[in-house]
């Protein structure tokens, strides 16, 4: 049995005719289910485990990047396999899964090609796009081994899904962007260096593959991951193995 | 990572198009640069890795990778270096032992013992250290420092060379 969570913004008109293709699209594969609507408050663990009870054996995310985050961040642990039906802008991750963006992603979803996924963990929670460390006086050590830090403020992202997008200068018409690899979580450090009269300056960005790793510093560092905030002074970063299984595209870049 | 397959394509590359918040497909680069060391990053402890590894800021330590080191220009080093194969344009303060081929470029100043097996030194290059490479018999080496050897297939240098 398949259960649809859908995201809040889906409500929009503009997304109305996308969201009614894929309806009539799921019944046509005999895959339609029911169907959730989620909001930003929502817990996901609590509402899968009650439909997993009912009898639901696939969840299956529709909206953006960041529903899949929020859902999978509090849904890893749940019994079940999930899917994902991308639509509207910010879906950057979809293109990852091998997963097309709107109507097309049903197909995908009918094929149920399975993949075991890995996630990061991040002190008591998961993270699946991306865990970013807003810029400040951080030391990072890795896999107990080595310790990176920077002479002023620095900025860390930690990549699982969700490729990191970068302009070396913010007035750059071209975005360089690093995709993630695999096996692995990548860490991206950007230090910042002091601009001659005031204001800070981005250098280019450190790429450190990893298993686990440290973030502490002295005073407390805002850390987000999976659109969720936090004020933290130590942040151990894990790599949590085949933690999710996901119907993916044939043309997944993985 | 999420990801369980090998991929070949990875890394850092230029995406001119983002419209829409869905990235075009990247140009991406063909060499498998895994960890890069950037400018005014200082790395300390035993730094490891099982793939390429570039250099741009200051490492001290140790340095291991099985696969290729790229020190570039105004980096710094100061450990011991174990590598695949290295191409070096900036500074090393310590040991380097390289499996395959080493490339000294211009810029390039090492001051400590090389172990390696194919070395290449562009003019320019400050070299202080013993050189040692595969394929010579220790007592040739010991004849011709007594004055006695002829013929000298590989060499051992002792004390500054600027090339």
């Amino acid at each position: 049995m398949y259960v649809y969570i859908y995201d809040n913004f889906l409500r929009q008109p503009k997304h109305a005719s996308v969201v009614k293709a894929m309806e009539v699209r799921l019944t046509d594969y005999g895959i339609a289910g029911k169907i959730l609507r989620f909001n930003n408050y929502t817990d996901a663990k609590p509402i899968i485990d009650d439909e997993i009870k009912r009898g639901a054996k696939t969840v299956v995310i529709v909206g953006n990047d960041a529903t899949l985050g929020q859902v999978l961040s509090r849904g890893a642990t749940c019994d079940c396999i999930f899917g994902f039906l991308p639509v509207g802008p910010d879906n950057s991750i979809a293109e990852v899964l091998g997963i097309p963006i709107g109507v097309e992603a049903c197909d995908v979803l009918s094929k149920r090609r399975k993949e075991r996924l890995d996630v990061g963990w991040m002190n008591s929670r998961y993270f699946v796009s991306q865990l970013h460390v807003l810029p400040s006086k951080v030391e990072v050590i890795y896999d107990e081994r080595f310790k990176v830090s920077a002479q002023d403020k620095m900025e860390v992202i930690v990549c699982n899904l969700k490729p990191f997008y970068w302009k070396s200068d913010p007035k750059d018409k071209v975005s360089r962007v690093v995709h993630p690899q695999d096996g692995k979580l990548e860490a991206f450090l950007r230090p910042l260096t002091r601009k001659r009269w005031w204001g800070y300056k981005y250098e280019d960005p450190s790429i450190f593959p990893f298993e686990e790793m440290e973030i502490y510093a002295k005073e407390p560092f805002t850390v987000e991951a999976d659109g969720k905030t936090s004020k933290e002074i130590k942040v151990k970063i894990k790599l949590a193995r085949n933690k999710v299984e996901m119907i993916v595209g044939r043309n997944r870049k993985f | 990572m999420i990801f369980q397959k090998a991929s070949p394509r990875i890394a850092l590359g230029n995406s001119e198009d983002l419209m829409d918040g869905v990235a075009e497909a990247p140009n991406f680069t063909d060499d498998e640069v895994e960890t890069i060391v950037g400018p005014s990053v200082h790395v300390e402890g035993d730094f490891a890795s099982q793939g390429n590894i570039v250099v741009k800021g200051s490492v001290s330590g140790s340095v291991t990778t099985s696969r290729h080191l790229t020190v570039e220009q105004g980096a710094k080093i100061t450990a011991n270096v174990k590598a695949g194969s290295a191409r070096i344009a900036g500074e090393v303060k310590g040991n380097m032992k390289v499996k395959e081929s080493l490339e000294l470029t211009s810029t390039a100043k090492i001051l400590g013992d090389i172990d390696v097996k194919i070395l290449t030194v562009e003019p320019g290059a400050a070299l202080y250290g013993k050189l040692t490479m595969p394929g010579v018999d220790l007592g040739e080496v010991k004849a011709m420092r007594s004055g006695r050897g002829a013929g000298r297939k590989a060499e051992e240098v002792s004390g500054v060379a600027v090339v």
